[in-house]
């Protein structure tokens, strides 16, 4: 028994009777089931499950406490109406707005924070961290810091880029299809349907294979083959609204198909693309970073996350964690961009509790 | 007042509402909007609960459950419901007594039943929870309480599901799922607000008895004066969330005290005078012989008649008559299948996309529901301005003033609602609105389909006098569709009788309302529920208990 071991034990139970004093149930129940599971993980696992555990609480109390704080800021710089939304998010909420401004600066700014090119050799392969490389060296003997913030301009931007065109052919589609029925729906319905009977990462190996993998075309092949979900998101929402008395209002009025879609039914319907936007992205990045590791994706020497996780695969066998760094790069944008989803859903849904 | 004292004291008390306050959470404030209500409900005693919209009476009558909506709370006072107290009872103790013992019918039968069960399985699924009857026990009771509830068939309407019986039928099988276990409380929130005149007064009856014939106690909650005068023992006049004045029914109805209940009572009185049609004229709108169909089914046979400019023609007839699918054939939304529409003389393409834009700038449309008919996302300077740009393109200064000279029309201060958004208006607003941007396009005729009917008698009555206004300005013809016949007598100057897609009857106002009438005219204008409190029963006794509604013309 170190010093560690007991005032690990003396925290949770003191913790306990004082929430159990002041009534606190949830807390309370938190508190002494983790004593309580702290004892037989103590037991079997020893000193170092107890010290997982404290990391672990410590990271999310970390995060819990910088998403208050970021919130509670957001809430005074933000202008007024803006500010009234975030103040009734969850802490989930602005969890997943700092992670993607963090990543949005990193990539931005990401010569001014990287100390080494993307593709500048400076130590031999698989050096180890040291005080000018932060995270170790890759398989060449490039930077894996600087490798980490450039991938998230390349990944990120052309994820993002791709989820742009799937919204621009599915949205626009998709509208058309709502407001003129008949024909032109059928066809455009029975096209979607062909592209999503084909599982996306064989389609997109296809078409890449044939086309070649150079960036443009990528980006255009992943937004058609993400176009079809949009179209059918953007179609059934529109359906509900063109439907409506003040869609044949401005029918008998004379306006022609443009205008309806543009003023009368995209402002009704933001709400839910937006929040579509948002988990489509995630999947995109996710196929991104899946054809990066299967070489068919953004090419070397440009640094990808995806690609990264391949190149430097070899290195969990020797017990090596860097690999995974890029994978929890991508693990953690994933979460974070879902996170905001969540809460634009509920929002854009009217749901209240 | 003594003597009911006296009456009243004589039986239990049921309900005890003692400075109820309740609040609701919007702008992340907490706003009372039931201030301090009092309420006493006897066993066996019915209670209207009467006011216009956002009064607080579907509040209150939720709170007499102890339910709240989504984003109220109950903030002060006491329901006191048989000895228990509802704003302190656990959650398992409230829902021990909703269902056996406190029921609640519903505004729109049609959206509370669940249209994946049988009625019957939703009838018998609240005894069978409280164990209160065995499920083929209840099953019985059920066919029992449908036969007293005077539905057709009895034994097989349970059978069915939600969308093959009518909309009358389906309220009579709400309440009698309302009284599956003989609750001692049922709250009527609207029960007949959605239906025709023909069908109500079905459902009045069926109401009225069983709850007669069970000694059950009713809150009645509506807008409709003449109906609450049928249904209650004493009537609350609310007004903002607290109480005008209260009274027993007759009394209330001949010697109202306070001014606010009054001008309620006026309401009905107001009436136009009839107009000749102008003579030596085409008239604005011709419906000549006009035959349409949804697909395979014929929907209208050989309609016509003609509008006059400056004068109002009311379609009358129960839902379901063809009333709105003639408007959509004269607005070209749904091309007849033979016979013409003529305008001004002139015969108007079938269709509305081969129309000119001067002849859809010509006729315009009011619609039912505002809500659906403005778009919640565009601002209501762009709402009214588009017409005025769209047909005259009007542009810049020249635009806002012409939004500005409408708003003033419609009697709405423009620098108030320049920027506004439909969400943020009150319904009568959002009908002004829907007003102003019919008058924006500068039409000759505009059709108003059922714009009154979503709206309170004192909001509507506004809208009436509005329309009025405007017409006499602006020598406007109107195509009124309504089923109520009281807006009829109120504004229109010829009548047109719709049933089953076909004219029963047409002729001046004055002509049409005194007898001898067509028999369906005849059962429309006696179906009207009127401020007299023994007019149901005096409808009753002429027509015999088994043959109102509908049943009544099939006799004669």
């Amino acid at each position: 028994m170190n010093d560690f071991v007991i005032g690990y034990y003396a925290l949770l139970i003191g913790g306990s009777c004082l929430a159990a004093y002041y009534q606190k149930r949830t807390p309370f129940l938190l508190l002494f089931s983790l004593t309580l599971a702290s004892f037989i993980m103590g037991i079997i696992g020893g000193e170092g499950a107890l010290w997982f555990v404290t990391i672990v609480a410590g990271i999310i109390a970390l995060s819990a406490g910088t998403s208050y704080a970021f919130r509670e800021f957001l809430s005074i710089v933000l202008p007024r109406d803006m500010a009234r939304a975030i103040r009734t998010a969850p802490l989930t909420a602005s969890f997943g707005i700092f992670v993607v401004m963090t990543y949005a600066i990193a990539g931005i700014f990401a010569p001014v924070i990287a100390p080494f090119g993307e593709a500048e050799v400076i130590s031999s392969a698989f050096a180890p961290a040291d005080e000018t490389m932060l995270l170790g060296a890759d398989q060449l003997g490039r930077d894996m810091f600087s490798r980490i913030i450039y991938g998230a301009r390349n990944s990120v931007g052309i994820a993002l880029l791709a989820t742009f065109i799937a919204f621009f052919i599915g949205a626009i589609a998709g509208l058309m299809a709502a407001t003129k029925g008949g024909w032109f729906d059928q066809i455009m319905g029975r096209i979607v349907d062909v592209v999503m009977s084909i599982p996306s990462i064989i389609f997109a190996l296809l078409l890449l294979s044939i086309f070649g993998t150079s960036l443009t075309t990528l980006v255009i092949v992943i937004g058609i083959i993400y176009a079809p979900r949009v179209f059918r998101l953007a179609r059934a929402v529109a359906g509900n609204i063109v439907v409506m008395d003040y869609i044949e209002a401005a029918k008998l009025r004379g306006e022609g198909t443009w205008y309806l879609i543009r003023k009368e039914i995209l402002p009704n319907i933001t709400a839910p693309l937006i929040a579509e936007f948002g988990l489509e992205f995630s999947f995109v990045f996710l196929l991104v970073a899946g054809l990066s590791f299967l070489g068919l994706g953004i090419q070397p020497p440009t640094a990808d996350w995806g690609s990264m996780v391949r190149e430097n695969a070899t290195l969990v066998s020797f017990g090596e964690i860097t690999p995974l760094i890029p994978a929890a790069a991508i693990a953690l944008l994933t979460v974070a961009v879902n996170f905001v989803v969540d809460w634009m859903l509920y929002r854009s849904s009217g749901l209240k509790e | 007042m003594s003597e009911s004292d006296a009456n009243t004291s004589k039986k239990e008390m049921l309900l005890e509402i003692r400075g109820l306050r309740i609040e609701g959470y919007s702008d992340e404030n907490w706003t009372e909007i039931v201030h301090g209500v009092d309420l006493d409900l006897h066993r066996g005693e019915i209670l209207g609960l009467i006011g216009e919209s956002g009064a607080g009476k579907s509040t209150i009558g939720l709170a007499a459950m102890g339910f709240t909506r989504d984003g109220c709370r109950i903030s002060g006072g006491s329901i006191d419901f048989e000895g228990m107290d509802l704003t302190t009872a656990s959650p398992d103790e409230l829902a021990s007594l909703r269902g056996a013992k406190i029921a609640y019918v519903a505004q729109s039968a049609a959206a509370s039943f669940n249209p994946a069960h049988r009625l019957i399985d939703q009838h018998t699924e609240a005894p069978v929870h409280y164990r209160i009857k065995k499920r083929l026990e209840s099953q019985e009771d059920a066919m029992e309480l449908y036969h007293k509830l005077r539905l057709p068939n009895p034994k097989e309407i349970g059978f069915r599901y939600p969308h093959q019986v009518s909309g009358g039928q389906l309220q009579r099988a709400m309440t009698a799922m309302a009284m599956a276990c003989r609750p001692d409380l049922i709250i009527f929130d609207e029960p007949t607000t959605a239906l025709d005149v023909t069908t109500q007064i079905e459902v009045l009856a069926a109401i009225r008895d069983i709850v007669d014939q069970f000694n059950t106690a009713a809150i009645y909650i509506t807008h409709d004066l003449a109906v609450v005068a049928q249904m209650a023992d004493k009537i609350k006049v609310m007004l903002r969330g607290e109480e005008v004045e209260q009274a027993e029914t007759a009394k209330m109805l001949e010697e109202p005290e306070e001014d606010y209940t009054k001008s309620l009572w006026s309401v009905r009185s107001y009436k136009r005078q009839q107009k000749p049609r102008p003579s030596g004229t085409t008239p604005v709108l011709s419906v000549q012989n006009v035959d349409a169909s949804y697909g395979e089914i014929p929907v209208l046979q050989d309609v016509s008649f003609d509008i006059y400019a400056g004068m109002t023609v009311a379609v009358v007839g129960e839902s379901g008559s063809g009333k709105s699918t003639t408007a959509r054939c004269i607005t070209g939304l749904l091309p007849p299948t033979s016979g013409k529409v003529l305008f001004n003389g002139e015969e108007l393409p079938s269709d509305y996309k081969a129309r000119s834009k001067d002849q859809l700038r010509q006729a315009q449309m009011i619609y039912q529901m505002a809500d659906t008919a403005l778009n919640p996302k565009v601002k209501i300077s762009e709402i009214i301005g588009r017409p005025a740009y769209f047909y005259r393109g009007l542009r810049g200064a020249e635009l806002k003033k012409r939004v500005d000279e409408l708003l003033d029309l419609i009697e709405l201060e423009p620098a108030d609602y320049y920027n506004r958004y439909p969400p943020e208006l009150s319904g009568g607003q959002k009908q002004r609105i829907g007003i102003a941007r019919a008058l924006a396009a500068n039409p000759s005729f505009i059709i108003c389909d059922e714009v009154t009917s979503a709206l309170d008698q004192l909001v509507a009555e506004g809208i009436l006098k509005l329309l009025d206004r405007l017409q006499k300005e602006f020598n406007l013809a109107y195509m009124f569709i309504t089923h109520d016949l009281a807006t009829v007598r109120s504004i229109a100057d010829e009548v047109v009788v719709m049933r089953q897609g076909k004219i029963i009857e047409q002729g001046p106002k004055n002509e049409m309302f005194t007898p001898p009438h067509h028999p369906y005219t005849d059962l429309l204008l006696s179906s009207v529920p009127e401020m007299d409190p023994e007019w149901l029963t005096t409808v009753l006794e002429e027509r015999g208990v088994d043959n109102i509604g509908e049943g009544a013309l099939k006799k004669t």
